[in-house]
């Protein structure tokens, strides 16, 4: 059997205390905080959707969403999964309706284009970034709230859904499949020679 | 020193900077030892700095004004009693076609358009789409000395804090007359109220006018025509024209 690590990273990972400032106050803070958020949505939702004005489109519905919600948001949840979660969430709302959309398509006889990226595009990629853009939605979506925003595991698991046991084995799918990937990307012999 | 050998989820929170620091100096004592895996980490880490140089830095993108709370806010108050609005115009159309013209009458006043019609195109257009304010927050300072330079004495900015009402911008629009402003005070409870302000070319009566579920009270002072668009369920407008009459 595999044993359990005896030291989990979850166990770095405390959920934050609860805060106790006034609701007035409380909110101002907020409206602070959300602004400086949004940047982060706007780059959070570029890896999910690898393109600018959906992205956008993506950040707007999901502030839509939060600021419906706003006033039923528990005060304890930490502001920024709770917004990337919802953001998440609409994400994977919208690409639930596009494959709906795709298969009522196909049905009808409307061609439409392969969404599996092909293997010639995968090697046309020059860098890691062009093999992230090749990764999965989910595999994606954590590499970037663990990588770039800092997350911690537990945070991960808030923000997505999932139990922490799945945060891991993700987490380290996605860089395996992201390392084979930017591999096959490197640049050829043949062209560092020419360089 | 023989250090046990690290889960791969161990690995990772390495990678991450996730585990304890005792911990983490037998990893790393344990990675020495073992150059594959060492490398394999190594691949990882670069990955991270990879992603973290293209994704790390979201000062770098473009403004985008529609993504701005207070606007969104605005839109979900509009869009509300947008629906009311439109279900408000509704009844107008049926009442006026079975009921005969009293209200295009009273409306008409002689020209084709009714007064002060862009007032009420003004408000729609703030309350509904996706208008950026041209005076807004921080940016609030040049309002005053624009408005006096266009309406003189008429340009003034009301203070409608008595009536609940606080302002939360203006926009600048062009009209045939010349440039009109907008300005837009909201209640924080979802309601909101304009005032319009823009050259007056023709003569025009004072009077109020209602428009789906908006409602207008207007008038002329100087060259300028001004009017009060609010909701017209807002029994506080009764009271707001005369104060921006009187320079609020």
């Amino acid at each position: 059997m595999n044993p359990r690590p005896r030291h989990t990273p979850a166990i770095d990972t405390s959920p934050n205390p609860p805060r106790t400032v006034d609701v007035c106050a409380m909110d101002e803070l907020d409206e602070d905080r959300l602004h400086a958020l949004i940047p982060r949505m706007r780059q959070f939702a570029r890896a999910l959707t690898r393109d600018g004005t959906a992205a956008d489109d993506l950040v707007q519905a999901a502030l839509e969403r939060a600021l419906r919600a706003w006033s039923s948001r528990s005060k304890r949840d930490a502001l920024q999964s709770w917004l990337f979660s919802i953001l998440y969430r609409q994400f994977i709302d919208e690409q639930r309706r596009a494959k709906r959309w795709r298969r009522v398509l196909d049905v009808v006889g409307v061609a439409d284009e392969p969404h599996a990226p092909s293997a010639e595009r995968v090697n046309e990629g020059r860098d890691a970034l062009a093999a992230f853009a090749q990764l999965p939605d989910e595999q994606r979506a954590i590499l970037l709230l663990v990588g770039v925003e800092g997350f911690s595991y537990r945070e991960v698991a808030d923000t997505l859904e999932i139990p922490i046991g799945t945060v891991m084995s993700r987490l380290s799918r996605a860089r395996d499949r992201l390392r084979r990937l930017s591999e096959g990307c490197a640049p050829t012999p043949a062209l560092r020679i020419l360089k | 020193m023989n250090t046990s050998a690290p889960h791969s989820d161990e690995l990772h929170a390495y990678v991450d900077g996730q585990l304890p620091a005792a911990r983490r100096a037998e990893v790393e004592a344990w990675l020495a030892a073992h150059p594959d895996d060492a490398a394999r980490v190594r691949g990882w880490k670069s990955d991270v700095e990879a992603l973290r140089s293209a994704w790390g830095n979201p000062a770098a993108l473009p403004a985008e004004p529609r993504l701005d709370p207070a606007r969104i806010r605005r839109r979900l108050h509009a869009g509300r009693w947008t629906a009311l609005a439109r279900a408000a115009m509704l009844v107008l159309a049926l009442g006026l076609g079975a009921g005969g013209g009293w209200l295009a009458r009273d409306a008409r006043d002689g020209y084709g358009t009714p007064p002060m019609a862009d007032a009420m195109t003004a408000y729609r257009m703030l309350a509904d789409q996706q208008v950026s304010m041209d005076f807004e927050g921080g940016r609030m300072g040049g309002l005053q000395g624009w408005l006096a330079r266009n309406f003189n004495e008429a340009g003034r900015v009301p203070d409608l804090r008595s009536q609940g009402y606080a302002l939360q911008g203006a926009r600048m629009m062009s009209t045939p007359e010349g440039a009109a402003a907008m300005l837009v005070y909201e209640d924080g409870q979802g309601g909101m109220l304009g005032v319009y302000l823009r050259p007056r070319t023709q003569r025009m009566r004072d009077g109020e006018r209602r428009d789906g579920g908006l409602m207008a009270r207007y008038w002329g002072q100087g060259d300028t025509a001004i009017a009060v668009v609010s909701s017209r369920f807002d029994q506080r407008a009764d009271a707001i024209a005369p104060l921006v009459r009187r320079g609020g």
